[in-house]
């Protein structure tokens, strides 16, 4: 295995500059300058000609004039403009570059030329870029941002362990977005547009090694051709230390070509792409839904030991659901040894199930649910806990969150997710647990998801 | 050791896009995928010598590179039990192909041992752009043409890999035996399949295999037709 790519200049730079600033509301340079200003401790130097002093920094005409050497440059200026700049970093002694703008080999033969100029300047001078047309780098720890999204538009996520990487900037920004909303915490994301140079491979490697990073989701439309061998190798090493999860965009576009043979025509679609990350042991999301369902169990909960779920219930029907979306993906859900269901037996009347799911049905309350799921869980017959608890019955009060928490809490080996549907108070009780760091579904198939994606990696960290 | 290289060097000098028959099984056995048996007989008088070095019952096909679709033209002839029987077939398939497509160039006629019937799965191997050399894993017949029920995997391919194609298929069951069939031997189908992906790796003028049928059995299994495209 080589070593792991060195993109620190991106991710921790001591010094940004900034290319195409402007002080101007409401423009693309204003808010790149906002938010670095909100978080990034490192010096900030602005690059436009049309200013000397504004928002309280120093402004550059030129990087050439800047005192030092920035570490990383930010480009948001005219596609044209972009290789003279690249020119004038490389001058400079920097070796690393976002290129924001667009205008390259995203808009046609023209930009494409322009793309394979900056590419070969990047080269000569050993450039590493991200970019171009993108949003490029975010580092919760360190504050770099370059994102040009204002705050009160995308809100950043709270610090945690989970790393995005996507070829596609909205997607990025909007599950950031999303998980500011769900209080999902992000360490570092990295969106690359065009990935004229650093790529997937490049970053699941560098995020493969960063001990900052649990969990890495990805969103990809296809690896640049001829790259797919180091990314199967790459993938391979990573995934046996942390889990990756990847949604591939545009599973349709390659139809079946001329094939002269039959192995040919059966390779179209997303056959080929779906063998390999099966290969590569990355847990493939179909929908953005599943990425974020199961990159939100991931990030709060611990792996298990094994994949045997225990169920407790007040409602029969989901939790039936819940075990056939358990069984579909492969994991355990095993009856309880006699001497554990008489356990169970003694403390319940005979219309309880104690098999597993053990079903207190819509009469249980807060104390069912407490005895119940103490004596599974110290019981040592399961691995994860899924508690289904719906609020609808009268029963139940919100406080029942609490319990589950301290439970979950007090054993904190064994996962624990929690199901509930409906509105207000199922809302409430959604609250209540979140708060504790044990994560919710609204549905029995959107938690099972969850449990593969924890389970999958039981050999993780 | 047959020259592999070699074999692909001539086939593409004659400017040909495809390995004949015969080319194919010598390419496939130097990379110890199990060929039956086979001789090609370039003509009646040779059709003795042929037929004295493959064990019986026969299947004799007709070898010709501007045959794609050797039954359509009557080029197959299977169960031949005694020398008669070749002979006979020879003539045959030589009256059916000159009846059928009187233009096609005739190499000669491929003797081959008769593989006893088993289970029929596919292995086929292509050069993909992005990930360069793959693999593809499947059950013959209605499995593969209707249900499109294949497993691919990408280089680097290790064994274990292969092993995993067998158990990624979602009619994976019938090769633990099903409805009183024998479990098949997924050791030498694994073997077949990292042998198509070496030959790939190493040969980088190979664009294409398919191993269609290959015969599994509870011990062993056997290429039955092989394809190979060059490039």
């Amino acid at each position: 295995m080589s070593k792991r790519p060195d993109l620190e200049a991106f991710f921790n730079p001591s010094s940004i500059a900034v290319v195409g600033a402007s002080p101007k509301p409401g423009s693309l340079g204003r808010a790149i300058l906002d938010n670095l200003l909100l978080r990034y401790k490192g010096k900030i130097y602005p690059v436009n000609p049309k200013y000397q002093n504004e928002l309280g920094l120093k402004w550059y005409h030129s990087l050439s004039e800047i005192p030092e050497t920035p570490e990383l440059v930010v480009i948001a200026v005219r596609a044209d403009f972009v290789p003279g700049i690249l020119r004038e970093a490389g001058e400079k002694g920097s070796r690393a570059a976002v290129i924001i703008s667009g205008g390259f080999a995203e808009s046609g033969p023209k930009g494409r030329e322009l793309q394979d100029e900056a590419y070969r300047i990047a080269r000569e001078y050993g450039i590493r870029v991200v970019g171009p047309n993108c949003i490029g780098v975010y580092n919760a720890l360190t504050g770099v941002d370059t994102f040009f999204l204002p705050h009160d538009r995308m809100r950043r996520p709270p610090r945690g362990p989970i790393a995005i990487i996507s070829q596609s900037g909205a997607f990025l920004a909007s599950i950031m977005d999303w998980a500011a909303l769900e209080g999902i915490g992000i360490a570092k994301a990295v969106n690359f547009g065009n990935k004229m140079d650093v790529d997937e491979v490049d970053m699941l490697e560098y995020f493969g090694w960063d001990d900052d990073i649990r969990v890495i989701l990805m969103y990809i439309e296809g690896v640049k051709p001829g790259r797919g061998r180091r990314f199967i190798e790459v993938a391979r090493e990573v995934t046996r230390r942390k889990p990756v999860i990847l949604l591939k965009g545009g599973k349709t576009s390659r139809g079946a070509s001329a094939a002269a043979s039959h192995t040919a025509a059966l390779a179209g679609d997303h056959a080929v792409f779906r063998g390999a990350l099966k290969q590569a042991r990355i847990i493939e999301s179909d929908e953005i839904l599943d990425l974020f369902d199961m990159g939100k169990a991931l990030a709060h909960l611990r792996f298990p030991r094994g994949k045997r779920v225990g169920i407790v219930t007040n409602a029969g029907g989901p939790g039936v659901i819940m075990v056939d979306n358990l069984i579909r993906y492969g994991l355990d859900v095993p009856e309880f040894s006699p001497s554990l269901q008489e356990r169970l037996k003694q403390m319940f009347p005979p219309r309880v199930a104690v098999k597993n799911p053990v079903d207190l049905t819509g009469d249980a309350s807060n104390e069912d649910y407490e005895k119940a799921l103490t004596t599974v869980v110290e019981s040592g017959e399961v691995d994860i806990i899924v508690v289904i608890a719906l609020m609808q019955p009268p029963v139940l009060t919100v406080d029942l969150g609490d319990l589950i928490a301290d439970i979950a809490w007090k054993h904190h080996e064994i996962p624990f997710i929690v199901v509930t549907m409906g509105s207000d108070i199922a809302k409430k009780l959604e609250e209540r647990v979140e708060g504790r760091g044990i994560p919710v579904y609204n549905f029995p198939e959107r938690a099972a998801r969850a449990v593969y994606a924890i389970a999958h990696c039981s050999k993780c960290g | 050791m047959v020259d592999v290289e070699k074999i692909i060097a001539r086939a593409l000098e004659e400017g040909r896009r495809k390995l004949r028959e015969d080319e194919a099984y010598s390419v496939l056995a130097a990379y110890n995928i199990p060929v039956p048996e086979y001789c090609l007989a370039t003509s009646l008088s040779d059709l003795e010598r042929c037929a004295g070095r493959v064990r019986y019952p026969h299947v004799l096909k007709v070898v010709s590179r501007d045959i794609v679709h050797k039954s359509d033209v009557g080029g197959v002839i299977v169960g031949v039990r005694d020398l008669e029987g070749d002979i006979e077939a020879y003539k045959r398939i030589m009256d059916n192909v000159r009846r059928k497509m009187p233009e096609a160039r005739i190499e000669g006629v491929l003797v081959q041992w008769m593989v006893p019937e088993g289970l029929e799965v596919i292995v086929g191997g292509l050069r993909d752009r992005f990930f360069d050399t793959v693999v593809m894993f499947g059950l013959g017949g209605i499995f593969v043409e209707v249900l499109r029920d294949v497993s691919f995997r990408v280089a680097p391919l290790t064994m274990d890999d292969a092993l995993e194609m067998l158990d990624d298929i979602k009619a994976r069951k019938v090769l633990y035996g099903v409805r009183g069939m024998p479990p098949r031997d997924r050791e030498a189908l694994a073997r077949i399949i990292y042998g198509v992906y070496r030959l790939l790796e190493e040969n980088r003028n190979i664009k294409e295999i398919d191993l269609n049928p290959v015969m599994s059995y509870e011990r062993g299994a056997y290429v039955a037709d092989a394809r190979i495209i060059i490039g």
